[in-house]
């Protein structure tokens, strides 16, 4: 364990080491970077509220965000391309979190994407999800397909996760994934995962299965199981049938299951473990959404859920949900109004939401409206309804600078008034076009 | 030791799939690395009034990416099997304005002017999620399985 935690620790250093060089080789040699397409985004954000708890003197929070994200593709004229993103929050009053400035590195990575088969490889810190992984990871993933429909892809290295319980993060993680596709049909997979740790005492090691299949053009089916091998169970299912029989309509239909015990045997957040949770139950849930676009940009969403749990002290529910979206202005503009009502056995988990919200932009202005309130069946901290009202007003200084700020007002169980700003300063630049949402 | 040698096994098995891959990698035409067109500035964009195709990415119908409702809330579903086509028009850090390591800033706080976006944890999430997590605690697992955020710690030490 020792040597492992030594290993562990290396990789990590390895990584932000190699991350760093990479960058300053990346920008020092001018001949990668003369024909790169580059793109930064930087977004600051900085909230202020006061908040007064019983006993305790008012406080006030004024934590500064900075989010940045940058991209240069095609370096040197070639198919690699390097991407980085991250945060930071400084504290410019009363201290927020575990520190008066904190952040975190989400990705940094160079990529190369093969011009034939999708032929893909990633090196630093990233972001996977593929098969039984999504995870946050230090390290290297491969993936290709060949001219049958065969594909395998693989990733190993240190997970970059964050625990809360005593459990530190994992030593190492890796896994693959063998897959076969047919253009327009059908899409299989079988993958693994292991990451070394103490999981409740375990390794993590999961195997899983995916599938999507278009039966026909109108219809997909497409599911997704976890088997966990260090519990030597089935951990969660999830299938979705979707129905496509006319443009404006899309029907889809699900099911869903997973054991406590098996799926949250992974979990590094205690409120996933015992005692928090009944290690013993099993949760089914069924559901069916539509979207129906009724008249042109107006939208009815209909949803209904079905939670099943074989605990009898938590009680099954249902839930229904009702919307309207209305989208307007060259598609730059939205409104909608929502419900939804979750009925259950236990009134503690039963509640009324209801939503409505509308933006209008005329020009370099944007307006914001969203208003929700929720009805708690039974009371919580001896209050049954919430509120929350956010306003926003931004301006378009420039193509690639824009200026906003929200005034957000909370009444709920937690708080009698919360009065919140949000100020935020949205900055773009890239040397071509293409997408950027 | 059963055990054991199916590690091994798996393992012999990838690294023979990924020698067979690589040396016989398909010729079609890889996703490219950015969506050509402008799509920036619209609350919803829609692949169909441009493509009626497969995506050569995902080898999927472009219909099936259509941001439908069901779509956005189960987009894990597709993007298990690939991130390559979602990365041409969102970006290499999109998925991690949600499914971030760490974080204290909700994305519905950080994009207040959007209230469009489908986006999760409106209002005081925090007093809702001790109704919606007793339920459908899987539906949390998902993003906070691994979390360390300082809200947690207030109550699950």
């Amino acid at each position: 364990m020792g040597n492992a935690k030594i290993w562990n620790y290396t990789l990590k250093r390895m990584t932000i080491f190699l991350t760093v060089a990479l960058f300053f080789f990346l920008a020092l040699v001018p001949n990668l970077c003369r024909s790169a397409d580059i793109s930064f985004s930087s977004k600051t954000y900085l909230l202020y509220n006061k908040k007064g708890v019983p006993g305790s003197p008012t406080k006030t929070f004024a934590p500064l965000y900075e989010y940045f994200s940058a991209d240069a593709r095609q370096l040197g004229g070639s198919s690699f391309s390097f991407h980085f993103y991250g945060w930071g929050r400084t504290d410019l009053q009363d201290q927020t979190g575990d520190g008066k400035t904190t952040g975190e590195l989400g990705n940094a990575y160079l990529q190369y994407l093969h011009p034939k088969g999708n032929g893909e490889m990633r090196l630093g810190r990233f972001f996977l999800s593929e098969g039984a992984a999504m995870e946050i990871v230090d390290g290297i993933y491969l993936k290709g397909r060949t001219a049958m429909g065969l594909g395998a892809s693989i990733f190993g290295g240190a997970p970059a996760e964050d625990s809360i319980t005593a459990t530190k993060t994992g030593d190492s993680i890796y896994g693959g994934r063998l897959f076969y596709a047919k253009p327009g049909l059908t899409e299989f997979g079988l993958s693994y995962l292991q990451e070394k740790g103490a999981f409740q005492g375990k390794d993590r090691t999961e195997v899983g299965g995916d599938l999507w299949l278009r039966p026909a053009k109108f219809m997909e089916l497409i599911g997704r199981a976890t088997y966990n091998e260090a519990t030597q169970a089935m951990a969660s299912q999830r299938y979705l049938l979707r129905l496509t029989p006319v443009k404006v309509v899309d029907l889809s239909m699900g099911y869903e299951a997973y054991s406590y015990k098996d799926l949250f045997q992974t979990a590094l957040n205690s409120a996933f473990q015992f005692p928090s949770l009944d290690e013993k139950d099993k949760v089914q849930t069924a559901f069916a959404i539509m979207e129906w676009e009724f008249m042109k940009s107006v939208f009815l969403v209909l949803g209904a859920k079905n939670i099943k749990h074989d605990a009898v002290a938590i009680g099954n529910a249902n839930r229904g949900e009702l919307g309207l979206k209305f989208t307007y202005n060259n598609l730059r503009d939205a409104a909608g109004v929502s419900t939804a009502f979750v009925s259950a056995d236990r009134n503690e988990n039963a509640y009324q939401e209801f939503r409505g919200y509308a933006t209008y932009s005329p020009a370099q202005w944007r307006f914001a409206l969203d208003a929700l309130t929720q009805q708690y069946q039974q009371s919580i901290n001896a209050v049954s309804q919430s509120y929350q009202i956010v306003g926003s007003l931004g301006y378009k200084l420039s193509e690639a600078m824009q200026l906003s700020g929200d005034l957000r007002y909370t009444k709920s169980p937690r708080y009698d008034e919360d009065y919140a700003g949000f100020i935020r300063i949205s900055l773009l630049f890239g040397t071509a076009t293409g997408g950027k949402k | 030791m059963m055990r054991r040698v199916r590690q091994d096994i798996i393992r012999v098995v990838i690294i023979i799939a990924l020698f067979v891959g690589c040396s016989s990698l398909s010729q079609s035409p890889s996703v490219p690395p950015k969506h050509p067109e402008e799509l920036a500035g619209r609350t919803q964009v829609d692949c169909l009034e441009c493509h009626s195709d497969l995506s050569t990415g995902a080898l999927k119908p472009y219909d099936s990416f259509r941001h439908s409702t069901a779509f956005v809330r189960y987009h894990g579903l597709y993007s298990r099997q690939g991130q390559n086509l979602c990365q041409t028009c969102h970006g290499a850090s999109f998925c991690q304005g949600c499914h971030a390591r760490r974080e204290e800033l909700t994305p519905s706080m950080r994009q207040g002017d959007r209230p469009d976006l489908t986006l999760p944890h409106r209002g005081d999430y925090i007093v809702l999620h001790q109704l919606d997590g007793r339920m459908d605690p899987g539906s949390c697992f998902r993003c906070h399985g691994n979390k360390n955020a300082a809200q947690c710690r207030v109550c699950h030490r």
